[in-house]
């Protein structure tokens, strides 16, 4: 596989990016030192392209991507700035001083304004890189780290060392400010802009600069649906026509969830975290209160996926790891079944701390269906030494037949698995997937959500319906898999990865990534959903991250299959398990 | 127009015959008056009372954004029997515009300031203290002011703030004024910075003349200079300026006039002023900057109006009917003044009016400050202060 990466036509006009630059720049507060408006005169972003090795994909098709890189840069790169400085130490010292104490000058004081031409050249740059594009949302790009390294800042003032040495450190502060919040924001609004004209007059507020907690500012554009999807005529596209072409359907969550139902879900989960003695009744939904979070990471996975916030985070949010939280799987694979990535991240992880089943089964199964097209590229090599498995868990096709359960060692490290997610057009087969299983799900306690069984009393969920074509493909798998699902004694969880490689082909996405939210990453910055603040969800993110904590958990996991092993007897218990909760790592 | 602590500090000041205009800080304070007067912003309102001619305590309350406020106290060890009630201030005395500056005085001697009983010193230098809580912001102003001798002051002034650095700033400055010459040495906390100020005047010598002299040979005008360095040690950076000042006396017979100039030559700024007292009611002043090293240029022009009531028509008849040995209604000081308009402009039209006054017993001030060339957003602020006291 090769991606050819066009340099050349970024450097081609600039104008924009630079109008961009000039406003994100003055936005913030200035130095005093600073009396006028920053303007970028040049902007050249150089012949030598930046060097990105592919860390991971994990989403790949015609109309979107998502990856991680490493990026590195050592290119020629330029930036002149022009603005107007004040000269006068005084001056400047005293602007920012309460009157009553200062000395007040009587001209010494007075200012002295000199134009500044600043030029940013040398600039080395290496960090990890998270991008996220689809044709519809535009392009995310987010620095997991501070990718500056250096930077040459020349200036009118070269020969004053004080006045050189000030702004080489003033400006390289500002740009790392500039590179971990306004340029994300910038290359979205740029993207969209290029690809997405509804989005003109979505302004810079709406969710572009939504700090989470780490000051990574995720842009999750693919939380938010076109508002009103026209094709390239400009004529207004349905639903249904646009489905195809979401990243991870979009619509996916408003069908299996109506807004009430995410407000109800999310007011349950946030009960955990507040004091408040109120938890909205949900119907066949039995909700046990957790002793606090962090136990919940201990008894991951396995549980009430439908309680934890970050289960709201919507599957496509899980930036295209996937994901095969087999805790949620039972459910999940019947409620959403269209869903996206299964993470087998950190999921896996839990889901393999909370039951030792089988996570080994996608293994056989990836194995027997290599000669299927693949949507999922693991272009990383399994660093975990301990973990037997092989990495290639490319998982494909729907077409594999029904599952089988397979006990087997956790595969912890399994985050090296892509799998990409499974598409709308699976919907249908979801419901009847679930009409299936219903009996199953309404006895287990945690999966109330989710898990309702009727469609027809969440009116969302059946306008979704109507809009889908009529069972076209109901794929005769769905029942074997769900039935193999429950009867493995129910508590095991459905097979790892089950997935389309097309989404027409009607395939029985039975994973669906509930744990989105523990990754830093994808911060749903998107009016509609409720718990955008709380659910940062992270993706590929996780990534680096993980491969750190890869060692810490394969310990963990050892642990837990020998907890397991008891537990499996008491089946019951594995759903009462709350969900892992990576956001507090 | 001055608060009401200003006012306090500065009848402190007169009442222990220190010359506030005999120092290069206040160089230009005519220009200052009518150019670069501060318009007030939103309402606020003053409560001040001298409680006892050595403490006075003034409230605040304003509404810039949300309501804030303040509380100052001022302790004088000199009793203050200026007129303070703000049905009987001198207009003259708070409304800062045109400075007349005064014929230099001998500075007292110091043995004047002894006071013995029963063969000890008992006499005190007088001091002030002042501090002001703002709130809600938690800053804490205070104020140290004290007479080391007839010719020395010390003033401390602190500033406490969470959100300075080093959650505050002291500033200590030790003026000496000699009447020919001052000299002021300041430090502040602050980048630990240093500076020197000094002022020369020209011509006779006020420790040496005797009024002899003065009557055989008035003195018009004087003509001073003065200049002031600052070094702050911890940003090894610093400031200087000189700057020259020509005024008129009272003895001169024709209009009264000011000029300055002052340079500033590390940063190529030179800046001119002109005011004129073209008239009783009428000041007008006028300000040229230019900087020869980035070659800009700024012209400011202010004017000071003060309106005076005209005699009473309907009682004048009868005023002029009394007898000489009748008791007339008693005259303020400033009665007869309406109150005071300054407006200023610079060349880029952006202008500023302020109108202060009394009004029965509250004396107040309106002000407005707004963009000629903004059409969309002409007024930039609009305030208006009222002080009452007691």
């Amino acid at each position: 596989m090769a991606f050819n990466f066009n340099w050349s036509p970024l450097i081609a006009d600039t104008s924009r990016a630079r109008d961009m630059l000039t406003t994100a720049l003055n936005k913030s507060p200035k130095p005093p030192i600073i009396v006028d408006d920053i303007l970028v005169t040049e902007l050249n972003l150089g012949s030598v392209p930046p060097e990105l090795e592919i860390l991971e994909i994990g989403d790949l098709a015609e109309d979107r991507f998502r990856g991680i890189f490493k990026m590195s840069y050592t290119g020629d790169a330029f930036l002149t700035l022009k603005t107007r400085v004040q000269a006068n130490p005084l001056n400047t010292y005293l602007s920012t001083k309460p009157s009553f104490a200062s000395p007040q000058p009587l001209a010494a004081s007075s200012g002295l304004t000199i134009p500044l031409q600043i030029t940013l050249s040398d600039i080395r740059l290496s960090g990890f890189v998270i991008l996220v594009f689809s044709r519809q949302k535009g392009l995310t790009l987010v620095f997991r780290n501070d990718p500056l390294e250096s930077l040459k800042v020349s200036s009118t003032f070269d020969s004053i060392p004080f006045v050189r040495d000030y702004l080489q450190k003033e400006i390289e502060g500002q740009l790392r400010v500039l590179f971990m919040e306004d340029l994300p924001a910038i290359l979205h609004q740029l993207s969209l802009r290029l690809w997405s004209p509804d989005y003109r007059e979505l302004d810079n507020s709406n969710g572009l600069q939504e700090g989470n907690k780490d000051g990574t500012i995720p842009i999750d554009p693919l939380s938010s649906p076109p508002q009103n999807p026209v094709d390239g005529f400009g004529n207004p596209i349905t639903d249904s026509e646009t489905s195809p072409f979401f990243l991870d359907d979009s619509t996916q969550t408003h069908a299996s969830f109506s807004q009430k139902n995410l407000l109800r879900l999310g007011a349950l989960a946030q009960s955990h975290r507040t004091l408040s003695l109120f938890t909205p009744g949900i119907r066949e939904a039995v909700f046990r209160a957790w002793a606090g979070t962090t136990e919940s990471k201990e008894h991951s996975g396995a549980a009430t996926p439908a309680l934890t916030l970050s289960s709201f985070s919507r599957a496509h949010s899980s930036m295209g790891l996937s994901t095969l939280s087999s805790a949620y799987s039972a459910s999940d694979g019947v409620e959403s079944g269209p869903s996206s990535s299964s993470r087998p991240t950190l999921s896996s992880f839990n889901s393999a701390i909370g039951h030792g089943l089988t996570l080994g089964a996608n293994r056989s199964r990836a194995h027997a269906q290599r000669k299927r097209k693949r949507r999922v590229v693991n272009l990383r090599k399994d660093k975990n030494d301990d973990n037997a498995s092989d990495t290639a868990s490319i998982t494909t096709g729907a077409s594999t037949p029904a599952p089988s359960v397979i006990v087997s060692e956790p595969l912890p490290e399994r985050e090296e698995d892509l799998v990409t997610p499974p598409r709308s057009p699976a919907k249908n087969v979801r419901f009847s997937a679930r009409r299936q299983s219903g009996e199953y799900a309404a006895d287990s306690p945690a999966r109330s959500p989710r898990a309702r069984p009727s469609t027809a009393e969440y009116p969302a969920q059946e306008n979704i319906k109507l809009s889908l074509p009529p069972q076209k493909h109901l794929s005769p798998d769905a029942k074997p898999v769900h039935e193999s699902t429950t009867s493995s004694a129910a508590r095991s969880r459905p097979p790892l990865r089950l997935h389309h490689p097309t989404p027409s082909t009607s395939a029985i996405p039975l994973l669906r990534t509930l744990s989105a939210e523990k990754l830093p990453f994808t911060t749903t910055a998107q009016p509609v959903d409720p718990f955008s603040p709380s659910s940062s969800s992270g993706g590929i993110l996780e990534q680096a991250w993980m491969m750190k904590m890869a060692n810490e958990i394969a310990r963990k996991v050892q642990d837990e299959k020998r907890r397991q092993s008891q537990a499996s007897n008491e089946s019951a218990g594995f759903w009462e398990m709350p969900p892992p909760a990576y956001s507090s790592v | 127009m001055l608060g009401f602590m200003d006012y306090v500090q500065k009848a402190f000041l007169e009442a222990s015959n220190w010359n506030q205009d005999n120092s290069y800080s206040t160089l230009t304070a005519t220009a200052q008056a009518l150019l670069d007067f501060e318009t007030p912003r939103g309402l606020r309102l003053n409560v001040s009372s001298l409680a006892s001619p050595k403490f006075a305590s003034s409230y605040t309350i304003g509404t810039v954004g949300l309501v804030d406020g303040s509380l100052s106290y001022l302790y004088s060890s000199l009793p203050l029997e200026a007129r303070f009630k703000s049905s009987e201030i001198d207009l003259h005395h708070v409304i800062q515009g045109y400075r007349q500056l005064q014929d230099l005085r001998q500075p007292d001697q110091s043995w004047w300031w002894e006071v013995w009983h029963k063969g000890k010193r008992v006499d005190r230098r007088d001091a002030l203290l002042y501090g002001r809580l703002f709130l809600p912001q938690s800053t804490l102003e205070a104020l140290y002011l004290r007479r080391l001798s007839p010719s020395r002051q010390l003033k401390i002034s602190a500033v406490s703030d969470a959100r300075l650095p080093n959650g505050g700033t002291i500033l200590t400055l030790l003026q000496n004024d000699f009447g020919k010459y001052s000299t002021e040495y300041l430090y502040s906390t602050d980048s630990a910075l240093l500076g020197v100020r000094g002022l020369y005047n020209f011509g006779p010598d006020p420790r040496t003349a005797t009024s002899a002299d003065v009557q055989a040979e008035p003195v018009y005008g004087r003509f001073s200079a003065g200049a002031e360095l600052y070094y702050g040690l911890l940003n090894k950076s610093g400031g200087m300026s000189t700057g020259i000042r020509f005024t008129t006396l009272p003895q001169h017979t024709g209009f009264p006039y000011t000029m300055t100039l002052t340079l500033n030559p590390l940063m190529g700024n030179l800046s001119s002023t002109y005011a004129v007292k073209a008239g009783q009611n009428l000041a007008l002043c006028s300000r040229f900057d230019f900087n020869f090293y980035s070659y800009e240029s700024d012209l400011q022009l202010g004017c000071e109006l003060w309106r005076r009531r005209g005699p009473n028509a309907e009682v004048e008849w009868a005023s002029k009917m009394l007898r000489p040995d009748w008791e007339r209604p008693a005259v303020r000081p400033d009665g007869d003044v309406a109150g005071v308009l300054k407006a200023r402009v610079d060349q880029n039209w952006r202008a500023g009016v302020l109108w202060e006054g009394r009004i029965r017993e509250l004396l107040f001030t309106l002000g407005t400050s707004f963009d000629l060339k903004r059409r969309d957003h002409i007024f930039r602020a609009v305030g208006v202060e009222l002080q009452y006291s007691t």
